[in-house]
């Protein structure tokens, strides 16, 4: 890649997140007369224990909607997952044998440091994070 | 009742916003609020189609987002952190190794 | 109960397997691939066997297995893979796995015991050239017939260029292909006219060519012919188009100048491909059309005069030559030229009797050469040698069974056939002055023969040994002595298969038994025995001296003496404790003989002349076809190189790019759902 392109790249790439907005609020304004009136929910409907109803798939709820018992039984365990993982990577060897899964550029966890790495204050903080 | 395109203007204003951030920030932290208000632009439109349509479903979708978004956070510090360790920064466009 | 046809896939699958097996397994494989291989042979040969046995109760096989192009329109012809298993295919069938095991054995003494490298590519070679020689013999079409033809020489080439990295080999190999390639390339225009001609291209049966042709000529059917010409002068052209490659693998004059280089391969594959395969598959293509070739007076003795001129001519060449596979090869070249000149006399009989005895004992000259040569540490020059007949006994014997056969002294297996074949010429001949040219030929050759044949034995084995090597040679081993004395045996008894000289003088009847096995006398398919082929050839038989029994009597007489002088002259010369070189005798000859009458320099003359169209050709396929395909493919590469650029690594310049395409799309589906409209 030249140099030319590249500062053209980093000079305003805003721009393309700008002109999304244009085409899709373009696109919204124009369409506009296309939707429905909103139906709205009864007055009288009681939302947030419509959709605790809604996530252990009880039933009893007065406003249409669908059962998520298993929906919700996933998350958890996708969340559960996703925290072990950010312990994982966050997590340091202090002896410095292994090499982290996310090592790039075959760089080495030597003795808690990466290697050609400079030590900063700030790295031990943030070993605090993961481990223990 | 507020006509359901003010609320997709707003979901999309958001949406660019978040994608702003993510086109001109190098920090890998603002990357990572840019995605949040991304993600969340699209919750306003699940709440604003479940609003239309009177169904709740849009709205409990809007919170299992809240939580894959949490989630997607906790690996997102994760990995910012191995950024960290292996570049020294956490600027995203060192991070340029995994290409051809 | 298996059929009979079922037999003849797997006979060809099995060497087949072999060769897979060996490409695949390579170093995993105990000796190389070797038992793999003698297992393949081996069980092909049982197959074969049964093969033969089952023709003998009567039932043969002619069948498509494969059709794999069928033609539309006009030109409604089907290619396909089938097989045809009749006497003479059956034989052949056993003849080949026959020789192939054997050599896959000898192999085992003459390469893995003497070290040789990158042995799976040996096996594997070896398992191709046989599986593609049977694939050959039971081809049922003259296509498939033409595919298998060319693999056997492709394998040729692999294998004689087996020690690729010494400078010999690769040439020779090149060689080989190059020049029955030449050949070849008649033989598929022949195919082509076949299918034109006929729309088919089976051998046997109601709608095959042999009989298309034969029924066109009787005026029963017609068939195309370019510009109206008259079937019988087309036939002959095509005959003879198809002859060319025969000439080319066969190894007959012109073509003939590849075989003696192809020495350079190993010695086990000089006996497969002289024995069994190569050089045999030209000779067996005539048998198999020979319904074919005896509608055409022209090309039948065009077949024999070649065949006898090459008899003559490759003899000479052999009496001069130093080394020992020298002389073999020349032999070779000589002893197919006396199968063709058998066949172009009208002699079918004969030339398989000649094919199948020539296949013993010329396989057992070649493993006893190889076995001389393990012995002298691969020295091939006879003057290096002598006095090694008390070092290696099983050796000495089998070779000169082996050589008494090649000879033809009276009984072994040599003296049956050949003399057969001079009485068929002689007979025919005497009514047709062109077969008696022949007929003059293949007798001049036999003391020749007898001559180089012993000068090549006396020089190897009697006498004094000549050098170091010779007084100490290297023992061998079973797998070595083994093939050599069933070959031994064979080279000995083969004879007795067709004793027609005995049952003619003597009066005994049913000892001929080639002759009624060909003859369909136990089960044939119509149409293709030899009294078919007689009925519908084009020679009479005449006989000297009042009668069949004393035309045998001096025919036999006349060749056996003249064999019997030539061995007694290379006695003579060479039978000393200390033979010394006669070839300054033969004064400006000598360097003819030595120098293989130029054809070597005549033919690379012709090559010379055709250059400037080679390199026209050449200059067309480098700019042209070559400019295309590397212009091709340097578009791609280039447009890659600058493509892959897209790829920074920076996430930024993703997520940037996606928005953008976004964005298009967005556009896009817009303008087509009714913006601007």
């Amino acid at each position: 890649m030249s140099d030319s392109e590249e500062s053209a790249v980093a000079i305003n790439p805003g721009a393309a997140a700008v002109a999304l907005f244009g085409v899709l609020a373009g696109i919204i304004l124009s369409s506009a007369a296309g939707f429905p009136t909103p139906a709205g929910f009864p007055a009288d409907a009681a939302i947030v224990t419509n959709i605790g109803y809604a996530l252990f798939d009880i039933g009893e709820g007065t406003v249409p909607v669908e059962g998520f018992l298993a929906t919700f039984l996933i998350i958890g365990i996708a969340l559960d997952v996703a925290l072990d993982s950010a312990v994982y990577l966050a997590k340091r060897e202090d002896d410095g044998t292994i090499i982290s899964a996310l090592t790039g550029g075959g760089n080495e966890v030597v003795d808690g440091e990466v290697a050609g790495t400079a030590d900063t204050e700030a790295e031990a903080g943030l070993d605090h994070g993961g481990d223990d | 009742m507020v006509p359901v395109e003010y609320y997709l203007l707003l979901s999309s204003a958001v949406f660019c916003i978040g994608l702003y951030g993510v086109l001109t920030r190098r920090n890998a932290l603002y990357f990572l609020m840019s995605v949040e208000l991304m993600l969340n632009a699209a919750n306003i439109n699940l709440i604003a189609f479940s609003l239309m349509w009177g169904n709740l479903t849009g709205q409990t979708f809007a919170l299992f987002t809240i939580a894959l978004a949490a989630a997607e956070v906790a690996v997102g510090i994760g990995i910012i952190l191995v950024l960290y360790r292996n570049f020294g920064d956490i600027d995203v466009m060192d991070a340029a190794t995994m290409r051809w | 109960m298996v059929s009979v046809s079922a037999y003849a896939q797997a006979i060809v699958l099995l060497p087949f397997v072999s060769f897979v097996v060996a490409l695949f397994a390579r170093d995993n494989l105990p000796k190389g691939g070797a038992y793999s291989g003698i297992a393949a042979t081996a069980g092909s040969l049982l197959l074969s066997l049964a093969t033969l046995a089952a023709v003998y109760g009567g039932r043969t096989v002619n069948e498509t297995f494969y059709t794999w192009a069928v033609g539309t329109g006009a030109q409604d012809w089907t290619l396909s893979f089938g097989a045809l298993i009749d006497p003479l295919s059956a034989l052949m069938l056993v003849i080949v796995s026959l020789i192939a095991l054997l050599v896959h054995v000898f192999s085992l003494g003459y390469m893995n015991d003497e070290g040789e490298e990158d042995l799976p590519r040996y096996y594997a070679g070896l398992g191709l050239f046989t599986a593609s020689m049977l694939g050959f013999v039971i081809a049922d079409n003259l296509l498939m017939a033409f595919m298998f033809f060319e693999l056997v020489g492709l394998c040729s080439y692999l294998l004689i260029g087996f020690h690729f990295r010494e400078p010999g080999p690769p040439s020779a190999a090149k060689k080989a292909f190059l020049v029955t390639r030449f050949g070849d390339y008649f033989f598929l225009i022949g195919v082509v006219a076949v299918f034109t001609t006929f729309g088919t291209a089976a051998f046997a049966g109601a709608e095959s060519f042999p009989h298309l042709a034969e029924a066109a000529l009787g005026g029963d059917a017609t068939v195309w012919t370019p510009g109206n010409m008259a079937e019988s002068t087309w036939f002959t052209i095509v005959g003879l188009l198809v002859l060319g490659g025969v000439i080319g693998k066969s190894a007959q004059f012109p073509l003939h100048t590849w075989l003696p280089d192809a020495m350079e391969g190993p010695t086990p594959v000089s006996a497969l491909i002289h024995a069994a395969t190569m050089v045999a598959a030209g000779v067996y293509l005539v048998a198999r059309m020979y319904g074919f070739y005896v509608l055409s007076p022209t090309a039948m003795g065009i077949i024999a005069l070649v065949g006898g001129f090459t008899a003559l001519f490759a003899a000479t060449m052999g009496v001069v030559k130093q080394e020992l596979k020298q002389v073999l090869a020349y032999s070779t070249i000589s002893q197919y030229g006396y199968m063709m000149l058998a066949l172009g006399s009208g002699g079918y009989v004969a030339a398989v009797f000649h094919l199948t005895t020539h296949a013993f004992f010329k396989a057992l000259l070649f493993l006893g050469a190889g076995s001389v040569i393990i012995a002298m540490h691969h020295v091939e020059d006879m003057w290096e040698m002598g006095g090694l007949k008390n070092k290696l006994p099983v050796t000495y014997w089998t070779f000169l069974a082996g050589s008494l056969a090649l000879a033809g002294i009276f009984p072994f297996a040599g003296f049956w056939s050949k003399d057969e074949i001079l009485y068929e010429t002689l007979i025919h001949g005497l009514n047709e002055p062109l077969l008696l040219i022949g007929y003059v030929f293949g007798l001049l050759a036999v003391p020749v023969t007898a001559f180089y044949t012993f000068r090549m034995v006396f020089l190897t084995f009697h006498g004094e040994p000549r050098s170091d090597l010779a007084r100490d040679p290297h023992p061998v081993r079973w797998n070595v002595k083994g093939p050599l004395s069933v070959l031994g045996v064979l080279a000995v008894v083969t004879g007795g298969i067709n004793l027609v000289p005995v049952k003619k003088v003597l009066g005994i009847k049913g000892i001929d038994v080639l002759h009624k096995w060909l003859n369909n006398d136990w089960g044939g398919i119509e149409g293709l025995s030899s009294h078919h082929y007689a009925k519908i050839g084009p020679y009479e038989s005449g006989y000297l001296f009042g009668g069949e029994a004393a035309t045998v009597i001096a025919g036999a007489a006349v060749s056996l003496t003249l064999a019997l002088a030539g061995l007694a002259l290379a006695w003579r010369l060479y039978g000393v404790a200390d033979p010394a070189e006669h070839t300054a005798k033969l004064g400006q000859i000598r360097e003819l003989l030595y120098n293989n009458y130029y054809q070597d320099e005549y033919q690379v003359r012709i090559a010379d002349a055709v250059r400037d169209a080679a390199s026209g050709a050449d200059t067309f396929d480098q700019g042209v076809v070559d400019g295309v395909v590397n212009g091709v493919s340097s578009v791609s590469l280039l447009s890659s190189e600058r493509i892959r650029r897209v790829q920074t690594g920076i996430v930024g310049n993703y997520a940037l790019l996606l928005t953008l395409g976004l964005t298009t799309l967005l556009v896009v589906f817009a303008l087509i759902g009714g913006w601007f409209q």
